[in-house]
């Protein structure tokens, strides 16, 4: 990425540049989404699909951000910087409950997330409302284009 | 919870990087890795830090922080912008508590917004008033026939010699309706106010005291209850003592006695002298009432026709009857100290826009270390908002300076001046004010930086680019400044204008080396015009005796002070006049001499003389208008009036030169002048008088009272004061608005002049590269200087047009403050625009010089 990108991205609020997934294989070309109006839904995001991962047990970041990697087969590549600030956020909202603790075979304190009963009710809110987006978006995509 | 962020990433970045060194990567390069997947470290700490709601609290302290390094690194800069502030602010707070005691805070009544004054409205040929003091009569019927009041009074002020205890002393006071404390809900402090029977013909002589009398005569003692005092040689009750801060109508009145009308006088609709307030009743409003005497108003025209054609009525809230005639004056000071307080913001925003130049980079390097623009945003205004709040710390400060300033200084007419201070409310505004002048200031600066290119600047080379977005901004607070300092010096001009024609005005006499005084005739021991006549002649010769004294003579009625007393005369030989066309004559007695000493020219005939006795033939001089207006194109002399049809025929044996008496503004009103021992039944006395001296006329000032007091021990002397100093007094208001108004002016010229000196300067800064090349090229200094003078002139020009157009806008608002001038005095306007280009081009002249002498080579080298 150049300078002189960067600051064609300054118009955008640059805390919401940070935090954007990047989308790299979906737009090889960008890299950064650069409207606002896609930038909520793509946050909004980003928490489900913590949540979700939580679903499966308490993690800490790293495990997060290799699991999201991982299932997507890297399709969705996480940028770490703007995983913690996500955590950090859901904790603040009582969605998730964070804890120092040595799980696991490695013998190392890490700061582990679990989900709350509030993090599930939300993650089930947040699953259905997505359901019903990409269902829309996919029946505007499968209208046969005539030509 | 920095320090769990911090463990929380360290341990991410160990994890990462293990899990590189167990995939086989050198140590090394596993840490570059993990360190390259976690991003900007700073940044997620920061992002953190703000989900914390005591994130906004904590950057607000650290924009303080550094902001009072900022200021206390630039020490000249913070003075001279805190300075300028609280110069700006203190005006502004000091003329907010003047408006706030004067205009805004209530009277010191009872529901005083409940109260109203009454007035005759008379609108006559020969005469206009809308607030004619009212006849007993009409006082009478209004109070007996509205629908709209609960109570109604009348107070007619009085004067007595105070004797018995002491020196004797002249006291002021008021003859008062019983009903005059239900109006306005006061009760005394000791003993009891009038009752129904105290306010009759009948009723004893009783008094109540005002508090501050009370204290300074008697010493507050409580025993004065059920006392007697000597009121011009008649014993007097005291019956009560009112509280503390009472009055009514004037702040300085000692005494209340029964006014206690005769039915005769209640039936009489003539004689003008009283003042008449009343209570609205519950629900009733102030037009209601307007419109309810209106109807009781033509009834007693309709039944009087002789005395109320033409006579109506007036109804005025309280509030407007106090404050109404200064309302204007207050509120243009206020507005013109508004606009200063913009003039220093203009000028500040401009010192903070050269300064956030200088700090661009700075500013850059932040935003590329991860400020968001918000928050540089908010560092400027914080940053602009300190420097207002020491402004506001030493506008306080100065604000009570001002208004000790304003109490000093304002005239004596200036109602309620005693009260203000500043007080809680000024206060409040003082600081309010001053954060909205620092939001202003920083302004200009941050919005600069809202468009200013990050990138650019960091690679700028800061020698030679030019601001060019900084550079409007600077132009657009120029022009705006101009435009600001030619509102507050039009004003100031149209007053200045003002002032000189009312100095201009024709007095008709000459004040100088003229001390006067008042030494009134108690009716009870000079109950006859022999006994007065004898002691006007004696105290003629003794103070005409006085070492320093030239001439002395007395009158009934000293010029431009404030008062006179009318008369409707019949002429012979002319028809007579229908209801409400009787011609009105001010009259006055005066004694022999009393026109020379005055300088007032004896145009034709005689003066007035001591031989012109009851016995003698009733004489009378009149003043040139009184003859131009009745006896035009004829000979005056030897004419002849008469006060009715009853009274003896009066002639004219003198004309003198007319005299501005009661005021400056309007033209003399015909006037005719008494002998001193002919009152041709008007009772009008001699009570003040007037010596002429060769040298200081203040020097016989200890003199007088021995003359006065050689010839009656028990007459209170007071008034001791020059005709100059009465004339002066005549245009009190005028004076302490142009005061006012041309300091602020003054400053307002001074803050243009140094705004557009300081544009200049930087102008010239920011292009010595490029003049430096031009010179090198073979320009010559002069084309320099007219290069960079243009760019400044055009801004200056453009902040005058702007000016003069919103001026010729605003000052019709301050029409009635003026006098001679109008609004729109080209004049004013010439003068005002000729000075402020003047100023503008030495402003602009001596730092453009510099560019004249930049040296080519040293400007290529650096």
């Amino acid at each position: 990425m150049t300078d002189r990108e960067v600051h064609r991205d300054r118009s955008v609020n640059e805390k919401i540049v940070f935090n954007l997934l990047a989308w790299s294989n979906v737009y090889p070309n960008d890299g950064r989404l650069s409207t606002m109006k896609t930038t909520g839904l793509l946050q909004g995001t980003l928490d489900m699909l913590i949540l979700r991962t939580l679903l499966f047990g308490p993690a800490h970041g790293h495990q997060i951000a290799k699991h999201i990697h991982s299932t997507t087969d890297d399709i969705l590549r996480l940028e770490h910087g703007s995983l913690y600030p996500a955590l950090h956020r859901l904790e603040r909202q009582g969605w998730v409950a964070a804890k120092w603790e040595v799980l696991g075979e490695r013998k190392r304190e890490c700061k582990y997330y679990r989900l709350t009963p509030a993090g599930r009710k939300q993650l089930a809110a947040e699953e259905s409302n997505w359901n019903r987006v990409a269902k829309a978006i996919a029946r505007v995509m499968r209208v046969p284009v005539k030509v | 919870m920095n320090d769990d962020l911090d463990r929380e990433l360290q341990t991410h970045l160990d994890l990462e990087a293990e899990e590189r060194r167990e995939a086989g990567i050198p140590a090394e390069q596993a840490r570059f890795e993990a360190l390259k997947t976690l991003g900007n470290q700073a940044h997620i700490k920061e992002e953190v830090r703000a989900l914390s709601p005591l994130a906004a609290v904590e950057d607000l302290l650290q924009d303080v922080r550094y902001g009072l390094r900022m200021l206390v690194k630039n020490p000249t800069f913070t003075a001279v912008a805190a300075g300028t502030l609280a110069l700006g602010i203190a005006a502004n707070t000091a003329m907010f508590s003047v408006v706030d005691a004067v205009l805004l805070q209530p009277l010191p009544y009872a529901q005083a917004d409940r109260l109203a004054m009454v007035w005759e409205n008379v609108n006559l040929p020969t005469y206009k008033n809308q607030r004619n003091a009212s006849a007993a009569g009409n006082f009478h019927d209004w109070d007996t026939q509205n629908r709209v009041f609960s109570d109604m009074a009348a107070v007619g002020a009085r004067s007595w010699n105070l004797t018995g205890s002491g020196e004797p002393m002249r006291v002021d006071g008021e003859a008062v309706s019983a009903a005059l404390f239900r109006v306005l809900q006061v009760a005394p402090i000791l003993g009891r106010t009038f009752t129904s029977e105290d306010d009759t013909p009948a009723g004893a002589s009783v008094a109540l005291l005002a508090h501050g009398f009370w204290i300074d005569r008697f010493g507050g003692d409580p025993k004065m209850v059920g006392q007697t005092i000597r009121l011009n040689d008649r014993p007097y009750t005291v019956i009560g003592i009112m509280p503390r801060g009472f009055y009514f109508p004037d702040p300085d009145g000692e005494l209340f006695v029964p006014l206690a009308l005769t039915p005769q006088q209640l039936a009489t609709h003539d004689g003008h002298s009283l003042t008449v307030v009343a209570r609205l009743k519950p629900g009733a409003t102030i037009a209601e009432a307007q419109s309810d005497l209106d109807g009781v108003a033509a009834r007693i025209t309709q039944a009087n026709p002789t005395t109320n054609t033409g006579t109506g009525v007036t109804v005025l809230s309280l509030h407007d009857q106090v404050v109404g005639d200064v309302r204007t004056a207050l509120l243009v000071l206020l507005g013109v100290v508004g606009l200063l307080l913009l003039m220093v913001c203009a000028n500040i925003g401009n010192l903070l826009l050269s300064r956030a130049s200088t700090r661009r980079r700075e500013f850059a390097v932040r935003a590329a270390l991860g400020a968001g623009r918000g928050r540089l945003v908010r560092q400027l205004l914080t940053e602009s908002t300190l420097l207002a709040a020491l402004g506001g710390v030493g506008g306080l400060a100065l604000a009570f300076w001002g208004v000790a300033a304003v109490r000093t200084l304002a005239p004596a007419g200036l109602p309620r001046i005693a009260t203000v201070s500043v007080s809680a409310p000024a206060t409040l505004f003082n600081f309010g004010i001053a954060l909205l002048a620092g939001l202003v200031c920083g302004l200009a600066p941050a919005s600069r930086w809202h468009r200013s290119d990050l990138h650019e600047t960091l690679k700028a080379d800061t020698r030679g680019s030019a601001d060019r977005s900084g550079a409007r901004a600077r132009g657009v607070l120029i022009v705006i400044e101009t435009a600001l300092g030619v509102i507050v010096l039009v004003g100031a001009g149209l007053l200045l204008r003002s002032f000189l024609e009312l100095e201009r005005v024709p007095l008709g006499f000459r004040p100088e080396q003229i001390l006067t005084f008042r030494a009134a005739l108690p009716a009870s021991r000079y109950d006859t015009g022999a006994k007065r006549t004898a002691f006007y002649q004696k105290l003629v010769e003794r103070l005409r005796a006085l070492p320093g004294a030239q001439s002395a003579s007395g009158t009934s009625s000293l010029p431009l002070s404030r008062s006179t007393r009318s008369e409707g005369i019949m002429i012979e030989g002319a028809p007579p006049p229908a209801p409400g066309q009787i011609p009105l004559v001010d009259y006055r007695s005066v004694t022999p001499g009393y026109f020379s000493m005055m300088g007032i020219p004896l145009l034709r005939g005689r003066d007035v003389a001591w031989s012109d006795t009851p016995a003698s033939e009733p004489v009378i001089a009149i003043s040139d208008a009184m003859a131009r207006k009745f006896w035009p194109n004829q000979d005056a002399l030897g004419k002849r009036i008469r006060r009715n049809a009853s009274a003896p025929w009066l002639t004219v044996v003198g004309i003198v030169g007319d005299v501005q008496h009661t005021d400056l503004v309007h033209q003399p009103r015909p006037a005719m002048y008494l002998p001193p021992y002919q009152d041709h039944g008007t009772r009008d006395v001699i009570a003040d008088w007037a010596v002429k001296t060769s040298g200081d006329p203040a020097a016989v000032g200890t003199a007088i009272r021995t003359a006065v007091w050689a010839i009656d021990s028990q007459l209170p002397i007071t008034r001791v004061q020059t005709l100059e100093r009465l004339r002066s007094a005549a245009t009190a208001q005028e004076q302490f608005n142009l005061l006012l108004v041309g300091v602020f002016a003054l400053v307002a010229l001074i803050l243009a002049a140094v705004g557009l000196y300081g544009v200049t300067s930087y102008a010239v800064a920011q292009r010595t590269r490029e003049l430096g090349i031009r010179l090198a090229l073979g320009a010559q200094p002069g084309d320099v200087l007219r290069a960079v003078l243009g760019q400044v002139a055009r801004l200056a020009a453009a902040g005058l047009a702007i000016g003069i157009v919103v001026s010729l806008a605003l000052t019709r608002v301050m029409a009635t403050l003026l006098f001679g001038v109008g609004a729109r005095d080209p004049m004013t306007f010439l003068g005002v625009g000729g000075l402020l280009a003047l100023v503008s081009v030495v402003a602009c002249y001596i730092p453009a010089r510099r560019a004249m002498r930049v040296d080519p080579v040293v400007v290529l080298r650096s």
